[in-house]
């Protein structure tokens, strides 16, 4: 369960509480949370309550990964140096006199400017979506109010949708993940921001409330993540339903959210489920884990891969990320998999489809991505060679049994941040990394560019919401229609300086498409 | 429709008829596919993906369970079958392919046709069109505003294997006379059967265990389900390519209770010795190289036309057979509980009956499961490409620069398995998603015109037409490789090299060079038609997954409850899907992990699968 550090094993407890309390509905978890809930708990919670019967669970790891970058690179100029004042008790207001908006210190603004235009530079999709439809102001008249991790790539998407015409309020969907010298920068540039890191489960209600309950403003729009301001405004301000056009919304979890609320027939606005869009994807899943499960594991234990012995755990898209980065710098690696599917594709991509039994006390590395509980247990533990490291690219905690570690005939010793060594009374140790939390975002960054995939795909969410003709969207969960996913690409494909091909008007009559897209059917598998 | 042909032209254009007008002339797909039967009242808004709800709908068996929400099972269903007419548009392009639903190809007439052993003749004019002239068509009359088209080349490519290294015992060895005048029988006294020489029995006999031997999946099936017979009292009547592998299919199908009939599918991909092995063995087969058009539906006919047995199951491969009973038998479709279709062609053929209400029993498609479309398309050209230029060209590929046109599943194995060999590979795509993913497993994103002049070898397989054109050949360099992966041979010009200034000479089987008057020469293969069709094989392997996957459809459909199957068609549920690929593990002795009982609770799902849901996209 990637807490951060900072929440440690306190927000776990927590999750478990909930995950006690019954169904997850709505209602349930303001009022029974006795403090906020951290993103990832409630993913796991989300796991053990999803429908039995349906089948349909989660495949997607993206969680809100893709917006969050508490573990970025990007330094935090103010972890420790502040004073105790809580922000809600500061008066404050910026170079323009105004004082809407609430983060912890507005002097931190040009530190927060540098990182956002750091930032601009790999967003450059968003910044071409700024030049191209800045003339036409899509958003023009849209109140967007928001509730995202506050990071100086969501100031790219925040500022973007500035620039198309919306007025934006926004709050943070964690309450750790705040960059302050980001919302101060956003603060300082005119807009309502309601952040800071550190807040507490009140302060957090708190500032959703303040960009939602605003005299003489009411919002048409809202982009969520996590689904608690969707949730908030639906306790608080169901009224304000009325003038919304539409919801956008990028997690997991939330997009579980809304689905229950459909299926209630609760729903009463349209509602746009971006966390499927199949970019995003592949970008969340494949394209990232490729690259952070050698990052994760360079930075933490300086392995070499060459001739190493590696099973992975399942062979989704991030174990075919994985594998495909693992068998690239020359490592020997075993996959197992419980879906006869996938595991011919690992077959036929030159894996070995093994149990976990069978080379457990041959390999010098074990990587769980399946999403599943107790993959890793204490048997297969026992039986791992001297040094073996262990980690988890997949969901949340559960994959390998941690627990069945804490026990005193074992030695726990930290070694690193991150890294523990597991000592067993023969000496036999086990290199257990980030605890079994998610191995990439503990120890490793998720890249800018991937986040840019994300916040492009809200953006044109949000245009497409906004600007669909009546009745287009009833009041359901739709996912992004393709063509907006084609659009998220292609804005992304001059970063790579890549020509797109353009159909002639004979090949296009002749493939009976438009020359625009969209280009494949609904159910292409890309 | 073959207006060209001659005597039989007639009978065909009759024959053919509503199907096939509906096939050509319908405006196929103003709507999506499964979009007339019962959404389930899920009002999706949205176009894009109000197909897909449709679909999901129409399937009871593997519909999303959270559909109430149009939203969601629109996604759950994103993999769910489509839509009828633009389900497939690749199309076996099989050269010998026999075809009659028409023939808009004009110039196709004269189409070579490629043997066996890669010599080329000419098709005689009085026979079938060839499969590209209506494979052309169908593409021209595509709908033109739906955007949905056949994505997947497979057709029943996988399910021939004319181009196979088995070699045919009697080509040229036997005589004159019509099979149909033959009085033959098998050593049992039965003459319930038409094959050109029933003495060939063993050296059929031979090239069946030969597939057998590749073909584990089907013979592991035949253990399983041989205790339970799970197609007791199943009358098939069949009409695929007769081949070795189709052999290990039908004997399967019969160690599994069914009683079969059988005709062929390809008036030219027939192995008579392996027909004669199945009439030794029982099977009444009706069916051999180099039928007439006449011959075609007297083999058909004589398959099921018989007193006192009726079929209750139909396995078709192209569609023909679905036709015949359609026109001649309908009352026959009484008594039968499903049909299975293999090919592109006649999947498109069941989704027009069934939008135009006529289909009156359940249909399921097979071309579009998981596990075949994987095969048919990245595992098996990731491997051809490389066969298909060695056998041709037997060029090196180390360092070389290539472009590959499209970035779809083809595309994605042709460039793993030259990036593998080290070459300099680049893509051109119109698809920005396709683009960026070409991007992320990095190759280089161009317009063709941009590398033309430097690059080795141009690989087609978008799908298009006139990808590659004139103005493309013209500028690439000296002895430049030009060739065809995609659907049709359309996608490269050809045509337009059969101009007087250009000198073609043939240089070996299937490798034209075409000179410039400069002197510059360009090696076109296999003229612009499926390389991997006309210059490589099709694995046995490939042919397993399909084989595998029709028998577990005719299970399926046998098998069903009573309503669980309405009159429409069906994909191959994902739990079958799931269990063509496990019985192909034990070939890379693979091993499954099972999960626990508390970790397929924690995931909400059955120990046995289906482990995805359908909207999956592995």
């Amino acid at each position: 369960m990637s807490v951060p550090d900072s929440a440690g094993g306190e927000e776990v407890k927590q999750a478990k509480e909930i995950e006690d309390a019954e169904k997850y509905s709505f209602m349930a978890t303001v009022t029974k949370a006795p403090k906020k809930q951290i993103q990832f708990a409630d993913d796991m919670q989300e796991f053990t309550k999803f429908p039995t019967k349906t089948g349909r669970r989660s495949l997607s790891r993206s969680i809100s990964q893709s917006s969050t970058d508490s573990y970025s690179s990007a330094a935090s100029y103010t972890d420790s140096s502040d004073d105790e004042v809580s922000p809600r008790e500061k008066q404050q207001t910026n170079s323009k006199g105004s004082s809407n908006f609430c983060v912890k210190n507005i002097k931190q603004a040009e530190f927060g400017r540098r990182e956002i235009e750091i930032a601009e530079q790999d967003m450059s999709a968003l910044i071409s979506l700024r030049k191209r439809a800045q003339g036409e102001k899509p958003l023009a008249g849209a109140k967007i109010v928001g509730c995202t991790h506050i990071t100086a790539q969501t100031a790219v998407l925040i500022e973007t949708l500035c620039a198309l015409g919306a007025q934006c309020r926004w709050s943070a969907c964690n309450i750790y993940s705040t960059q302050n010298e980001v919302a101060a920068a956003l603060a300082e540039a005119g807009v309502a921001v309601f952040a800071w890191k550190g807040e507490s489960e009140d302060d957090f209600w708190w500032c959703i409330d303040r960009c939602v309950n605003v005299d003489g403003w009411q919002a048409n729009m809202i982009l969520d993540d996590g689904g608690d301001l969707t949730h908030w405004v639906y306790k608080k301000y169901p009224n304000v339903f009325k003038k919304i056009r539409g919801i956008v919304e990028e997690s997991v979890t939330g997009v579980h959210r809304l689905y229950q609320l459909s299926k209630a027939g609760k729903l009463c606005v349209p509602a746009m489920n971006v966390n499927d869009s199949v970019t995003k994807q592949k970008f969340d899943n494949l394209y990232c884990c490729r690259e952070s499960i050698l990052d994760g594991l360079k930075r933490t234990t300086d392995v070499m891969f060459g001739g190493k012995q590696v099973v992975v755990c399942g062979y989704g898209e991030v174990g075919k990320g994985c594998c495909a980065a693992l068998k690239a710098l020359g490592a020997i690696v075993y996959v197992t998999e419980i879906d006869p599917i996938c595991a011919l594709q690992a077959c036929m991509d030159g894996f070995r489809v093994v149990k976990l039994s069978e080379v457990i006390r041959q390999v010098d590395v074990v990587i769980t991505c399946t999403g599943n509980k107790n993959v890793v247990t204490r048997e297969h533990l026992d039986r791992m060679k001297n040094s073996c490291i262990v980690c988890n690219m997949g969901h949340s905690n559960t994959e390998i049994d941690v627990t069945s570690l804490r026990t005193p005939e074992l030695t726990w010793e930290r070694v690193r941040s991150q890294v523990d060594h597991v000592i067993w009374p023969d000496g036999k140790r086990v290199v257990l990394l980030a605890e079994g939390r998610l191995l990439n975002l503990s120890c490793s960054t998720v890249p800018t560019f991937v986040l840019s995939i994300t916040a492009t795909t809200q953006a044109l969410a949000l245009i497409e919401l906004y600007n669909a003709p009546e009745g287009r969207y009833k009041q359901d969960v739709y996912l992004l229609p393709k063509k907006m996913d084609e659009y998220v690409a292609s804005l992304h494909l001059p970063s790579f300086d890549a020509h797109l091909t353009e159909l002639t008007d004979d090949q296009a009559k002749y493939l009976g498409l438009n020359k625009n897209g969209p280009f494949k059917p609904n159910y292409y598998r890309y």
